[in-house]
């Protein structure tokens, strides 16, 4: 009988003897190293994954709540009953507003209005939030029939409390609230005029529908995941004219920006577990073959091929595999759950379970990472000479180009997939590189001056220190991968926090909170004194003159001409332009040069340019009260829209717009202390009227707060995956270091020398690690800063000092409990 | 810390060693009353068959591990008085050692393995004598290879090398030519004794090998543990 399990072509029978050598190689703690990495790696990415899912789908259903539904279609026409049955056929919530201006009247004044009548279902999403005795507070649905809920600026322009009386059209109602906050209220901060809110079985009652009514009709829809996108296809499929898929990463670019930043963020932090996990993992699969040479050596002299040689690997490392993702995903799925119990009520929503695409991506994450770097060091094995059980020195040299090049490949292939953005992917990518090529090249160069410089006197520091060159390969490696983990960490932690502050600073405490609007030229001097008397600081004006967009190089622009929706809008309606400074502090030149007082042109903002396909020195032809003015595109700019300030799509040259008709606006930050102002300013000057966007701003800030907090959960589990990575690093010396304890201590070192020779590699090895890191993260983080989030790179200098100091430390612990256990054991059994 | 009186003087000496391990709910007896006193500058030759206990005691008397029960006195030092780094600078000032699977370090040059046991007694000439050393036993030409760049009996000629390297009272070799064919065993096995001869160091020998043992001034034969035979002693 064939007891070795090989046949009589060297090649092995089946699986059960994979299976064995697993089991066998899991007991006897072979494989245990790279099967806890490979664990702890698919356990951080899923757990990342499907709790980042989870929290993007909250963070998307958040933002839905700023249009108080998953979906909206907006319309100048009653919505079609056709919509309304396609929505019933997939089972979703329908609810319905109709918006249009009106004249209220309350006691003996008139006040025109924004009636606002929604069905019994509105909100669908989010919920209203009504003012009590200064307090917020939430309410379900809207308001009851025959009752009306008012914002306070209605409440203050007909000078009426709670429980009085209103007439709109034919029919009374009772004030019974003072809105405070609509879901969709931020996404119409442009209808400043006051809004007064009624139920849409009132409606009628009014008689205020007639033909030709300036009615926006708006059909709100929510669901589940799949129905919603399956109804969102079958209405741009079905949209009319006049008819509007309302969308919140459309609407406002505030929220748009935040939306895309929360996003990257997340990403960012996936990401970088993928990088420590495969650091952890190159660790763990050198040692692995380290640790076979002997029993491949034993193999090969029984008779197995190089082929079945890899058979047998490759067969244990996919059983391998199956008992890894199995128990990688089962932890990271637990984790999640774990994670979205604790963080359940930081969401105004149930968090919406995860899909089944994390755990997919996490099984091909780590099966990818398993043989991308496992693969190299088993080719070495397939190389071992069966002379090796005679002489020890019959080691096959490793293919380190062929494991860089694989590795490297592996690591781009599932940055570029996890990415899903050129530019995140090319910065991961280049980090990545950049990384490891300064880490081994440093450390390389270490190697190489390190026996020739002085020494310390002591032998175990001078020994310990020597270990690093005497170690080459995997000083080497040890270095590189600590600082790939360190350097996420760092990402992570100090650099993600000058991040979110450059984030955070970017939409100040003291950002304009109101805009006035419709002030006349000879106003200005008044108004600015009013500002100077309540001790306000005077603001700026920018002058407004109303235009319409006609003809782009002589062709004439009709709106059904253009495929774009958006670009269609931007014809369809009418332009506010400006003029004055040639350009502002909060825009940036993108191309072309500053526009001059004297020579006509335009600068138009790079987005709309890119919308309507503009280039500078096309000819743009604006229609100012009848009269057409033709002008070139002299420049783009870049406009911080976060600034909160006021801000042209397109603006003019003085001369060419100095004499037309114009009103000014203006933004200014008002604290909650003087918000009386605003309404002592529109009594004083009743032409004005003042904007209150700080509702906006907390949604902004919401968003930014949510996604500060989703990052740090995500960042528990990338230190996990980095501690894995410390523990790998400490382990690929553990039985090298425990041999040569046994042997200093048998020549006679005391247990202080033991410990100083480990301490001196360790914390060599760690501090410049953390140096390396410090560095790495630095660059990235300024590259990530300007390049991604186009925000100011704000460094923190001191991170390379303090990264030294905390690598070194946490090399140095790492390995504390091993150092323990070998000093505490007798040098003969330890040799033994 | 015991000193003892002149008249028992011996270099070495055991009183009942016992060492018992534990395995699962059996306690095994590894050695069993064991005691001897061997002299200065004298060579013993512990023999037996293989689990008879001979690398046990070895390893007792070296203090590279303590017994259950009994004491060894070592350059007139008790040894059960000693914590674990008293034990490490006893070695470093008296004992060297040749093991059976060579114990170098890997990482360390043949230069740099014979120079160690010197640097950790703080000597500032370590790398001339391990030179002159490594010279000594032919191996002038191999400074700067490792380990595993050498043959069998290449390295085992550098662990007796460094071995010798503290001049040290006492040598314990275990098996030392468990690794090496007959003719490379020799050729270590007669440089051993002639490093011996010329250093004046106690020789304590492990081995089952009857020629070797026979080249010893003294001999104790162990059995299951106990003593069978003793000749010298």
């Amino acid at each position: 009988m064939n007891t070795s399990g090989i046949n009589g072509d060297g090649q092995l029978k089946n699986w059960g003897i994979a299976w064995r050598w697993l089991k066998r190689d899991l007991t006897a703690g072979e494989l245990t190293v790279m099967a806890l990495a490979l664990i702890i790696a698919i356990a951080a990415m899923s757990s990342v994954g499907f709790f980042t899912d989870r929290v993007r789908q909250a963070l998307v259903q958040e933002a839905d709540q700023l249009l108080a539904a998953d979906l909206v279609v907006n319309a100048d026409r009653q919505i079609p009953p056709a919509f309304l049955e396609e929505a019933q056929r997939r089972s979703l919530h329908i609810g319905g507003i109709a918006t249009f201006p009106s004249m209220a009247r309350g006691g003996e004044r008139a006040q025109l209005v924004t009636v606002k009548a929604v069905s019994a279902s509105y909100p669908l999403r989010g919920s209203v939030k009504l003012s009590r005795d200064g307090d917020e507070v939430t309410v379900a649905g809207g308001p009851k029939a025959g009752e009306a809920w008012a914002d306070a600026r209605l409440y203050d322009a007909l000078d009426l409390k709670p429980g009085a009386g209103i007439k709109v059209g034919d029919k009374s109602f009772v004030l019974a609230g003072i809105v405070a906050r609509e879901p969709d209220g931020a996404m119409d901060i442009y209808n400043f005029i006051p809004r007064l809110l009624i139920n849409d079985t009132d409606l009628p009652a009014t008689r205020l529908i007639q033909p030709g009514s300036r009615v926006r009709y708006r059909l709100l829809l929510a669901g589940e995941h799949n129905a919603v996108d399956s109804m969102r296809l079958w209405l741009k499929a079905n949209l009319q004219r006049g008819q509007r898929i309302e969308d919140v990463k459309e609407a406002r670019p505030e929220v748009k920006i935040s939306l895309e930043r929360a996003e990257r963020f997340l990403r960012l932090s996936a990401l970088v577990s993928v990088f420590l996990a495969a650091a952890a993992i190159a660790l763990a699969a050198r040692r692995y073959v380290e640790r076979h040479l002997d029993s491949v050596a034993l193999l090969r002299t029984l008779g197995m091929t190089q082929r079945g040689i890899i058979n047998l690997f490759i067969r244990q490392y996919a059983l391998l595999a199956l008992v890894s993702v199995t128990a990688g995903l089962s932890i990271g799925w637990c984790a999640q759950f774990a994670l979205a119990n604790a963080l359940s009520g930081m969401f105004d929503t149930v968090l919406p379970p995860a899909g089944p695409l994390p755990a997919l991506a996490g099984a091909g994450i780590g099966l990818t990472l398993l043989f991308g770097f496992c693969l190299p060091p088993l080719l070495r094995l397939r190389n071992v000479s069966p002379l090796r059980v005679l002489r020890r020195d019959a080691t096959p040299q490793g293919n380190a180009p062929l494991a860089f090049a694989l590795g490297a490949a592996t690591l781009a292939g599932l940055i570029v997939w996890q990415a899903g953005d050129a530019k995140l992917a090319g910065l991961a990518l280049g980090g990545l590189l950049g990384t490891v090529g300064s880490a081994a090249l440093v450390a390389w160069s270490l190697i190489f001056a390190l026996p020739r410089l002085p020494l310390p006197a002591s032998v175990g520091w001078r020994f310990g220190l020597r270990n690093v060159s005497r170690r080459r390969g995997l000083s080497v490696a040890q270095i590189v991968a600590l600082s790939l983990g360190f350097m996420a960490l760092m990402l992570l932690t100090v650099v993600r926090g000058d991040l979110l502050g450059a984030w955070d600073k970017s939409v100040p405490a003291d950002a304009p909170n109101r805009f006035i609007i419709n002030i006349q030229p000879e106003q200005r001097a008044d108004i600015a004194k009013a500002f100077t008397e309540a001790q306000l600081p005077a603001p700026t004006f920018a002058p407004m003159v109303r235009a319409r967009l006609t003809s782009i190089n002589g062709r004439t622009m009709a709106p059904e001409s253009l495929d774009d929706e958006k670009a269609r809008r931007l014809v369809e309606r009418e332009f506010n332009l400006s003029w004055g400074e040639s350009l502002r502090a909060d825009n940036k030149l993108v191309a072309g040069r500053v526009l001059a007082d004297t020579e006509p042109g335009w600068s138009v903002e790079e987005g709309i340019a890119k919308t309507l396909h503009i280039q500078v020195g096309d000819k743009l032809t604006y229609d100012i009260a009848g009269t057409p003015y033709t002008a070139p595109v002299l420049s783009l700019r870049k406009v911080d829209w976060d600034s909160f300030r006021v801000n042209f799509f397109v603006v003019g040259n003085r001369a060419l717009l100095e004499n037309q008709p114009a009103s000014y606006v203006t933004s200014f930050h008002l604290p909650e202390a003087h918000s009386a102002f605003a309404s002592s300013l529109t009594h004083s000057f009743v032409n004005l009227t003042v904007i209150d966007v700080s509702a906006i701003l907390k949604e902004v800030r919401g968003i930014l707060g949510k996604a500060l907090s989703a990052v740090e959960v995500v960042f528990i589990f990338s230190v996990l995956a980095g501690l894995a990575v410390l523990y790998a690093a400490t382990l690929a010396t553990h039985d090298e270091r425990k041999q040569e304890a046994a042997i200093l201590r048998t020549l006679g070192a005391s247990s202080k020398t033991v410990r100083q020779a480990a301490s001196a590699e360790l914390l060599l090895i760690g501090g410049l690690s953390g140096l390396l890191a410090a560095g790495a993260a630095l660059g990235i983080g300024a590259v990530a800063a300007q390049q991604l989030f186009n925000l100011p790179a704000s460094m923190s200098w001191w991170l390379p000092l303090v990264g030294a100091v905390a690598g070194a430390g946490a090399a140095r612990l790492a390995a504390a409990p091993l150092l323990s256990r070998v000093l505490a054991t007798p040098p003969l059994r330890a040799l033994r | 810390m015991e000193i003892v009186t002149p008249q028992a003087a011996a270099i070495l000496q055991a009183d009942s060693l016992t060492k018992q391990v534990a395995f699962d709910h059996e306690t095994l007896t590894i050695l069993d009353d064991v005691s001897f006193k061997l002299p200065v500058a004298s060579t013993l030759a512990i023999v037996g068959a293989s689990g008879s206990g001979k690398s046990t005691l070895l390893g007792l008397l070296a203090g590279l591990d303590t017994p259950t029960r009994g004491c060894v006195t070592l350059a007139g030092q008790r040894l059960d008085g000693l914590d674990e780094d008293g034990l490490a600078r006893l070695r470093a000032e008296n004992v060297g050692f040749v093991f059976q699977s060579f114990q170098l370090l890997g990482a360390l040059t043949a230069l740099d393995n014979v120079a160690l046991p010197l640097e950790l007694i703080g000597r500032s000439d370590a790398r001339r004598v391990a030179e002159s050393l490594l010279a000594r036993v032919g191996l002038g030409g191999r400074l700067l290879h490792r380990p595993r760049e050498l043959s069998g009996g290449e390295q085992q000629r550098v662990a007796l090398a460094r071995a010798f390297a503290t001049r040290p009272k006492l040598l314990f070799a275990d098996e030392p030519t468990g690794n090496l064919d007959t003719q490379t065993g020799v050729r270590v096995v007669d440089l051993l004794f002639e490093l011996n001869a010329e250093a004046a160091t106690t020789l304590v020998l492990v081995t089952h090998d009857e020629r070797l043992a026979a080249r010893c001034a003294c001999k104790l034969r162990l059995a299951a543990g106990r003593v069978l035979e003793r000749a010298g002693l």
